[in-house]
């Protein structure tokens, strides 16, 4: 297949009286002045703490963990999956045996989100399809005050962290 | 015969007042300068602090005094501290001669004459021109005194570029004093009174000015000595708190300076925007101007025109530096030496034999 | 009694206009740039030497990080070199919107690149009026993939999932407003004496020598070489669809910003058809749950990165592990030309070169 190239030809500098008028300088003073008067109307800033754009579905926050939303029953069948493809090695899971007698279920799981660069490969490694037992939440406001408080363990898995509120430390 | 009060204590109170007003404006017009810029970049701007931002020059002000005031080791102490002085008291002296509003509004208090100027000096215009060329040691000196690579650059590029557009600046307004015959601000406006705005008849002198002007600021696009991008912050890389804030608010106020000049020289100063056209119906401009009134309404309605026009004038300043990339050092002078130069005395040339003609046509 | 001296001075690694941790030994004699030593490694993570120790799939989410502006065309290349080395064929419709979000991964990264340069070079309000428009593409990629910068949005295989509804024509909208747009970028800059001044005839490299310093992309193409990988060594479908390739007269600062800008003008030309075209079906083919490449096996794919030719060289051993991977990054052969570039000019003209070769430190360090 034959290239075809397209020359950039340099754009022609504009007529002399246009140069003299200072034309291509006012044309671009003018693209401003627009937004200007534009911008007092609909500015396209959000306010961020106060007004948040809505999230898409797919988006990809912290990963979680979850029951599932109907019938409530623990998701998790402690298959390491989500460990093993983890590429920042952050997920670490200890069973127990489940208390119905089949299966098993995570003792101890934790996700270092120090570590975690919200791939979301664990969501796609999850077996317990459709509804993954890990999923990618949509909370991405993660700052904290101390190193510890990032690896999040089964109960803010499940429940979520208490909003940390920014501030003075008492 | 002027008492030893009428000619020290008059002036003195006013220039209290000016530049006490002067610290106001600059404060707001750093607070205007953010939000316009901000609007031309669809974004908002300053908002958190007051309602709409409004109190947000306070902050900085506050900000600034309680900042840590760091001077470099090697620095040469005493020029480092003179020069950001040197800038703001330049800039604040050039403000004695800007008249704002007539000579109809001056007040009479306590048999003292208060004219709405501080003084009126027959050679104001050239007054201006020497006190803001001074203005350049502190930026030079303060560049050298830090003892640091990017503001030594950064003043150096200012040396050169103030020197250069000191000359077009000059240049650029005999014209103007060449119609008006008088070197006074006020009596140059009272011209534009009986005449015309000279805007009409010095297009030219008008842009070259004005351009002049901004490059004297180190106003982008002629920032030079300060670019960001390329100097870190030039000249004042290693100035904080308070003596930083002395060289902003010496560029804003030669901002202000340039911006009023402009006006009283070529927009009619103090009078009301009738577009220079007020000679054909004299009733409108005596109505806008406040002539029903007494010097209070006089000085009100003079120092209102007077600021609308300064703050246009302003605006376009945030305009172009919203808009504009900024030029290279070695242009900038290109610029200044071809190209503004040349133009600005062939302008004179053309506005003297355009005199001659005229007078020869009238006679 | 006096005696000049060249000033030895250090743009970077903390500095405004250096995009990221570069650092500059620029020599001065006045403004005038004697010598120029770029000095890299600020951001050195050993990727090429982290990707052995992690399987086939898990290196993908470490490409995003190299060229973190086109993230996504890093994680082509990668898997692109994977699907090579096990003999994969991604379905048609995978391929489809590859080129779809590379094209406006393309277009992002462009902006980016004009927003920054710009604004090195002063013009300050273009900055947020390209941001505005990436926002846009930024908004597409998070409803395709759910992430805004760090996309892992290629599989082995085929892509990780079919378009969301409404995808198409939200991606329609944008390209629908998109040459407005370009056209005030434009009349803000392309005659704009200022810029024209900054930009003609700074940084000229001529074919020879942009060739022998290995320059890729837009800035190989500045400089009137239309070499361009989509058209060379097609991958994917770009051999099925129609687009110009731009290039350059003179090789100056201001060519490579004329091909930029028609780069995405073509971009938006190539998305159109890919969307008009886009096949239906799988986006994922059959792929064994633990990739294993034979012992020995070699690869080497190579795609157009907005910055250039971006390629993977990857070497199995046998194991779910490469034996050894190389990311050849556009940006730091770029890199290297620009002491070149800069001989003889000033400062001021290194910030607009800096911006000129589009350089990510993150691609450059790796």
């Amino acid at each position: 297949m034959a290239i075809k190239v397209k020359r950039t030809p340099r754009p022609e500098r504009p007529p002399l009286w246009k140069r003299l008028v200072l034309g291509e300088l006012i044309e671009g003073l003018m693209v401003t002045l627009v937004h200007n008067f534009r911008a007092l109307r609909e500015p396209f800033t959000v306010q961020y703490p106060d007004e948040q754009l809505p999230l898409e579905p797919r988006y990809r926050g912290v990963p979680r963990l979850r029951s599932h939303p109907e019938t409530g029953e623990e998701l998790c069948i402690s298959c390491h999956q989500c460990e093993r493809i983890c590429p920042d090695r952050c997920i670490h899971i200890e069973d127990e045996p489940h208390p119905s007698g089949r299966g098993k279920r995570p003792r101890v799981f934790t996700i270092d989100y120090e570590r975690c660069c919200l791939c979301g490969l664990c969501v796609e490694a999850c077996p317990t399809k459709p509804v993954t037992s890990i999923y990618m939440s949509h909370d991405f406001e993660l700052a904290r005050y101390r190193r510890d408080e990032f690896k999040a363990d089964l109960r803010e898995l499940y429940f979520g962290k208490d909003k940390v509120v920014y501030g003075r430390r008492s | 015969m002027q008492t030893f009060l009428e000619a020290f204590l008059v002036p003195a109170i006013q220039a209290v007042v000016v530049v006490l007003l002067m610290l106001l404006a600059v404060a707001y017009i750093t607070l205007l300068e953010r939000k316009v810029i901000a609007f031309m970049q669809v974004r908002i701007g300053p908002n958190r602090v007051g309602p709409r931002g409004l109190l947000q020059p306070i902050a900085d002000v506050v900000k600034l005094l309680l900042k840590e005031d760091i001077v470099p080791a090697k620095a040469d102490r005493f020029v480092f501290w003179l020069a950001p002085i040197l800038v703001t008291m330049t800039a604040i002296a050039a403000l004695a001669v800007i008249p704002w509003a007539g000579t109809d509004a001056t007040l009479h208090v306590l048999g003292y004459e208060i004219r709405p100027v501080i003084t009126d000096v027959n050679v104001g215009i050239i007054y201006v021109l020497s006190i803001s060329s001074i203005g350049v040691f502190g930026i030079v000196l303060g560049g050298w005194a830090s003892h640091s690579k990017y503001p030594l650059l950064g003043g150096l590029r200012s040396a050169a570029q103030m020197i250069s557009y000191e000359v077009p600046l000059g240049l650029a307004i005999i014209g103007a004093l060449m119609i008006a015959e008088t070197a006074s601000t006020v009596k140059i406006v009272e011209w534009q009174a009986r005449h015309t705005w000279l805007f009409w008849l010095q297009p030219v002198g008008v842009l070259l000015f004005y351009i002049a002007g901004v490059a004297e600021n180190n106003r982008a696009p002629f920032d030079l000595p300060e670019a960001e991008s390329e100097l870190v912050a030039g000249f004042h890389t290693e100035y904080s708190g308070m003596k930083f804030a002395f060289f902003f608010l010496g560029e804003y106020i030669s901002m202000i300076v340039v911006s009023a000049l402009v006006v009283t020289i070529y927009f009619g100063g103090w009078l009301p925007i009738t577009f220079g056209l007020g000679y054909l119906v004299p009733a409108i401009p005596a109505a806008l101007s406040g002539a029903w009134g007494g010097p209070g309404v006089h000085l009100a309605f003079g120092v209102f025109w007077f600021a609308l026009k300064t703050f246009l004038v302003l605006y376009v300043y945030l305009w172009l530096r919203a808009t504009f990339p900024r030029y290279r050092y070695d242009q900038l002078m290109e610029v200044g030496w071809k190209f503004m130069i040349p133009v600005s005395l062939a302008w004179i040339l053309f506005t003297g034999v355009a005199l001659l003609a005229f007078d020869a046509l009238a006679a | 009694m006096f005696r000049t001296q060249e000033l030895e001075i250090n743009m970077g690694p903390q500095h405004p206009a250096t995009h990221g941790v570069l650092r500059l030994l620029l020599t001065l004699d006045g403004e005038t740039i004697v010598g120029m030593k770029p000095i890299i490694g600020y951001l050195h993570r050993g990727v090429e030497k982290l990707s052995e120790t992690r399987t086939y799939p898990q290196i993908i989410p470490y490409t995003d990080r190299l060229d973190y502006v086109a993230s996504f065309a890093e994680n082509h290349s990668y898997v692109g070199a994977v699907e090579k080395l096990l003999g994969i064929d991604p379905p048609p419709r995978a391929k489809y919107l590859r080129v779809i979000l590379a094209e406006f991964q393309r277009i992002a990264s462009h902006l980016l690149w004009l927003a920054t340069h710009a604004l090195d070079i002063g013009a300050m309000t273009i900055f947020l009026y390209t941001f505005r428009e990436r926002e846009k593409i930024l908004d597409l990629f998070e409803a395709y993939c759910g992430a805004r910068l760090t996309y892992n949005a290629v599989r082995i295989g085929g892509m990780p999932f079919d378009l969301p509804d409404g995808w198409v024509d939200a991606a329609k909208r944008m390209l629908d407003e998109f040459p407005v747009r370009l056209q005030q970028y434009e009349t803000l800059l392309t005659n704009n004496r200022i810029w024209r001044k900054r930009t003609e005839g700074i940084g000229v490299i001529d074919a020879d020598t942009a060739l022998a310093w290995g320059l890729t992309g837009p800035s190989l193409r500045g400089s009137g070489i239309d070499y361009d990988v989509r058209k060379h060594l097609p991958y994917e479908v770009y051999d099925e669809l129609d687009f110009d390739v731009p290039v350059g007269e003179r090789g100056d600062t201001y060519d490579r910003y004329l091909v930029r800008m028609e780069e995405m003008r073509q971009s938006r030309r190539i998305i159109l058809q890919a969307l008009e075209n886009l096949p239906d079906g799988d986006v994922m083919t059959r792929v064994p749950k633990r990739i294993k490449a034979p012992a020995g096996a070699e690869a080497y794919f190579m795609t157009e990165s907005p910055r250039g030719e971006m390629s993977v060289y990857l070497q199995a051993d046998g194991s779910d592990k490469p034996y050894r991977v190389r990311f050849r990054s556009p940006s730091f052969n770029n890199l290297q030309a620009l002491p070149v570039l800069s001989k003889g000019h000033m400062v001021a003209d290194v910030i607009a070169l800096i911006g000129t070769i589009d350089i990510v430190l993150g691609c450059v360090d790796r």
